[in-house]
């Protein structure tokens, strides 16, 4: 550490000495840098052009709404071709396996949620309706907006698969809930 | 020169070193079941009293204040004696201490299980408790101060100086962090609401790492380590300076234990720089301890003694080092809430503490009974275990913490979560859970070889009695010869240093606390935050009771991943009716700050009895006896008299007139509603009131949006 010999104190402790070594060079430059860097830091945060989290915050979130606009959910008529579509349904019933039996039960029979087999409607039994309550969710009725979580392929598909329920038989259907479908 | 005879209090040393090891063993077992709850959460059994939430605690009082303080009071009791030349002020007092001591801990083992807790981390412990760590902790000061007043050297030592600043400002911490109205003998309400219960919360919990577990064993180290090496300490001047530095410094860094949170921003941004500063101090402490050893580096190949002490300090200046970094702000947003705090946690509580009091006690208990180690042998296999355990440790919960910390943050292509559902995220972490495991039992195993070790050395022992000594006692004492001669007066004047201590001791947290007490905008007011309805104050106290903040945070961050996985970040305002708040240290399960009408009731019936069912592959347990067990709403009129007489809330004459007929009218709503949907009738238990409280939480805020957009 250094060239000076060590000195020690003509006392002790206990049979403990203790040398009068300097402070090693390379501690104290620690921790002038570390009070150097304190300096900086917190004027640079509140005074100065470091971001807050809050304000972080916002900039991401402006960021992440110009990259991803919001894309208009597709339309009846578009919906209407792609729900013949096998790959299409296969695809939705995935997603129903992993993202909706806990509610609506394996078979769509209802549980915590309505009933999907059903000829009774919460939101209005058509594909562009089901397919905006999956995306978007109903938060009074505890219905999760999976647009945020699911690929608008995966929303798509699940909606049209679970407009394909109606008319099955499940083991152990919900009573109706909503208006009778016309 | 005049000769004198003491008699050390040995017996007391010898009991405080068998608790450490008792302790040390139920304490770790505790933890090694909660790591197999996470392996494999069958494990829980299905019983209340041991289901993750309530065993946490249990874990964590256990290896800190009975394992580390039971070590920490051994090391004490006997390097002060020798240091001050006078056996302990009063063996009553000795006595008072130990015993109460250990009171403490079985009340603390029989409360925590049966979910009587404050869930403010590391003070869990409720009232009538507190009082009595007070009390044994005045003790424990009037013995030592005592014990310094009729001291036969004249000088205090520098250990002598980490333990004074150690009782102080344990005592400061304790009582304030404590402070409650109590509403039974088991249950009370933190004087503190919401962000400035947090405030106090983590000053005390970061200062007790600090001054439980740092400062004492620093003192501890600076008489076991030159005594085991026979070198003397490397330099005194850098023992003064990074002593009055560390004492100053570490009480301001608290609130980086709340960054990115509610608390108001200059706070956080304090907590940092002061974590930062603390670097240096901290090092001090280790370089002092590793440089003692400087010409005796070859002892370390046979002295499994000296091999503990060495990795003790390696390992305090690595979590001394990771601590700051934590505390920046940005390696913040990917480490907290995170299994990487765990990591950190336990490289310093299993290779700091653990390891120096297992060095303590390999060089302690053959000397107070008067033999030789019974096997060197064993005591370095316990020492490879011991180091083996702590890298499985902390290697997988490092690994597990950045990866948690990644999926929560990870987005596709389009901008959305990866990992949306929370039970995406459990399966990755299964394989670190079980080296974790594999890691603790290693710690645990070499443990019980130490006890094994020390029984076959109790066996071998000789007459067991108080050490004696002659001692020259000086008419008048040497004056100081040093390169700093003033501080070494100082350390002729026990009541002047202990002033000193307590003044540097105090600053940071006068500093930080009476400012977000006393200045309203630190907490901007929301109006349209109201108080909890009775039933819901009565779910929350079965939140706080189930230990439910264990695994589930209360506080969205302001990050992208989190507002669009959660809602809109939390605010202080929110909070200003939490007593506890709950904001959470960790995210084992989703954060629940904007749970409320996410879900239906029954969503909430089906997941509180079976959460696997709602969310497949949660770790969660069921909580069945919820079900069963009644809701009491005996002192619920009470409780909400407190909150509106003693903390301002504002509750109606009505609801103060009507407050259990309100609490049965909402119970009767909520349970009407499931009965319609065919489940039983559940108004008089617990889970309408848990239900209740979930459904209210983060709403307010929504409420607040909703009438802005209306007007």
């Amino acid at each position: 550490m250094s060239d000076v010999p060590d000195r020690s104190f003509d006392y002790d402790y206990d049979g403990i000495q203790e040398y009068d070594n300097p402070l090693p060079r390379w501690w104290v430059y620690l921790f002038i840098g570390t009070i150097i860097f304190a300096a900086v830091y917190y004027p640079y945060y509140h005074f100065g052009s470091g971001k807050l989290p809050s304000q972080q915050w916002a900039e991401d979130m402006e960021e992440w709404n110009r990259l991803h606009p919001p894309v208009p959910l597709p339309n009846e008529d578009e919906l209407m071709p792609m729900s013949s579509d096998k790959g299409v349904l296969e695809r939705g019933k995935g997603v129903f396996a992993t993202r909706c039996v806990s509610c609506h039960g394996p078979d769509g029979g209802g549980q915590v949620g309505p009933n999907l087999t059903d000829d009774y409607a919460i939101h209005g039994y058509s594909r562009a309706n089901i397919v905006k309550v999956v995306n978007d969710g109903v938060a009074a009725k505890g219905m999760i907006a999976w647009g945020p979580q699911l690929s608008r392929e995966d929303v798509v598909a699940v909606g049209l698969y679970a407009y394909s329920l109606r008319g099955s038989k499940p083991a152990n259907p919900k009573a109706p809930q909503g208006d009778p479908i016309r | 020169m005049t000769q004198v005879t003491v008699r050390y209090d040995d017996a007391i040393v010898r009991r405080f070193a068998l608790a450490t090891l008792v302790w040390g063993v139920v304490g770790m077992l505790a933890g090694l079941w909660l790591a197999l709850e996470l392996a494999s959460p069958s494990l829980n059994l299905g019983i209340p009293q041991i289901q993750f939430g309530r065993l946490r605690p249990l874990h964590t009082n256990a290896v800190i204040f009975a394992f580390v303080g039971n070590g920490m009071f051994a090391g004490i009791y006997y390097s002060t004696q020798r240091l001050l030349k006078a056996r302990m002020f009063s063996d009553m007092l000795s006595k008072a201490h130990f015993w109460g001591w250990q009171l403490i801990i079985v009340s603390a083992a029989l409360t925590l299980p049966m979910g009587v807790t404050s869930a403010k981390e590391y003070a869990e412990l409720e009232w009538p408790i507190d009082i009595a760590i007070a009390l044994v902790w005045v003790v424990f000061a009037i013995n030592l101060f005592g014990t310094l007043a009729k001291r036969r050297e004249k000088h205090l030592y520098v250990a002598v100086w980490f333990y004074i600043a150690s009782v102080v400002t344990v005592a400061m911490l304790h009582i304030f962090n404590s402070l409650a109205i109590p509403v039974s003998i088991f249950k009370s309400y933190s004087v503190y609401a919401g962000a400035q219960d947090a405030l106090v919360q983590w000053w005390y919990g970061h200062n007790a790492v600090a001054f439980f577990l740092t400062t004492p064993f620093l003192g501890l180290m600076y008489y076991f380590m030159p005594k085991a090496a026979k070198r003397p300490v490397y330099s005194y001047r850098l023992s003064i300076i990074h002593f009055w530095a560390l004492v100053f410094l570490y009480i301001w860094a608290g609130p980086h234990h709340l960054l990115n949170s509610a608390m108001p921003d200059w706070a956080q941004s304090m907590g940092t720089v002061f974590s930062i500063m603390l670097l240096a101090p901290s090092w001090g402490g280790m370089i002092n301890g590793l440089l003692t050893l400087r010409g005796a580096w070859d002892k370390l190949r046979t002295d499994p003694i000296l091999k503990f002490f060495v990795v003790a300090l390696t390992f305090y200046g690595m979590s001394t080092f990771e601590g700051p970094m934590m505390s920046l702000k940005s390696v913040n947003a990917l480490s907290h809430f995170t299994n990487w705090t765990i990591a950190h946690a336990h490289a310093g509580g299993l290779g700091w503490n653990g390891f120096f009091i297992f060095g303590m006690l390999y060089w302690l208990m053959p000397r107070l009974w008067r033999t030789q180690l019974h096997s060197q042998a064993l005591a370095t296999a316990h020492f490879w275990l011991g180091l083996l355990g702590i890298a499985a440790y902390v290697l997988s919960m490092w690994a597990a913490g950045i990866s948690e910390g990644l999926m929560w943050k990870e987005f596709d292509a389009d901008g959305r979560l990866v990992y949306s559902a929370w039970a995406e995220m459990v399966p990755p972490l299964a394989a670190m859970y079980w080296v974790r495991v594999l890691g603790g039992a290693m710690f645990i195993s070499g443990l019980l070889v130490m006890v094994w070790n020390l029984y076959k050395t109790w066996q071998s022992r000789g007459t067991v009695a108080d050490e004696t000594v002659e001692i020259e006692v000086a008419d008048k004492p040497a004056e100081a010869t040093s390169s700093v001669d003033w501080h070494h007066r100082l350390e002729g004047r026990p009541l002047a240093f202990t002033l000193g201590v307590t003044v540097a001791v105090a600053a940071g947290g006068l500093f930080e606390i009476i400012p977000s007490m006393a200045i309203k905008s630190n907490i901007p007011t929301i109006a349209a935050v109201r108080p909890y309805t009775p039933l819901e104050l009565a779910g929350r106290d079965v939140y706080v009771s189930e230990g439910c903040v264990n695994c589930h945070s209360q506080m969205v961050r302001p990050f992208r991943e989190e507002t669009l996985r959660y809602g809109e970040y939390s605010k202080a305002g929110e909070y200003v009716f939490d007593r506890p708040f709950l904001w959470g240290s960790r995210r084992l399960g989703p954060d629940l700050q904007r749970v409320g009408g996410k879900y239906p009731d029954l969503w909430h019936y089906n997941h509180m009895l079976d959460p696997q069912s709602m969310s497949p592959g949660s770790l969660m347990p069921s909580y069945r006896h919820l079900f069963d067990e009644e809701l009491v709403l005996d002192d619920i009129e009470k409780k909400v008299a407190i909150f509106h007489d003693t903390f301002d809330a504002p509750y109606t004459a009505y609801e103060l007139d009507h407050t259990e007929i309100l609490a049965r009218a909402q119970a009767g709503q909520i349970a009407d509603g499931l009965v319609q949907q065919g489940l039983p009738d559940v108004r008089t238990k617990k889970i309408v009131a848990l239900i209740a409280y979930l459904q209210r939480l983060g709403t307010d805020i929504r409420a607040a949006a909703a009438t802005e957009t209306a007007g």
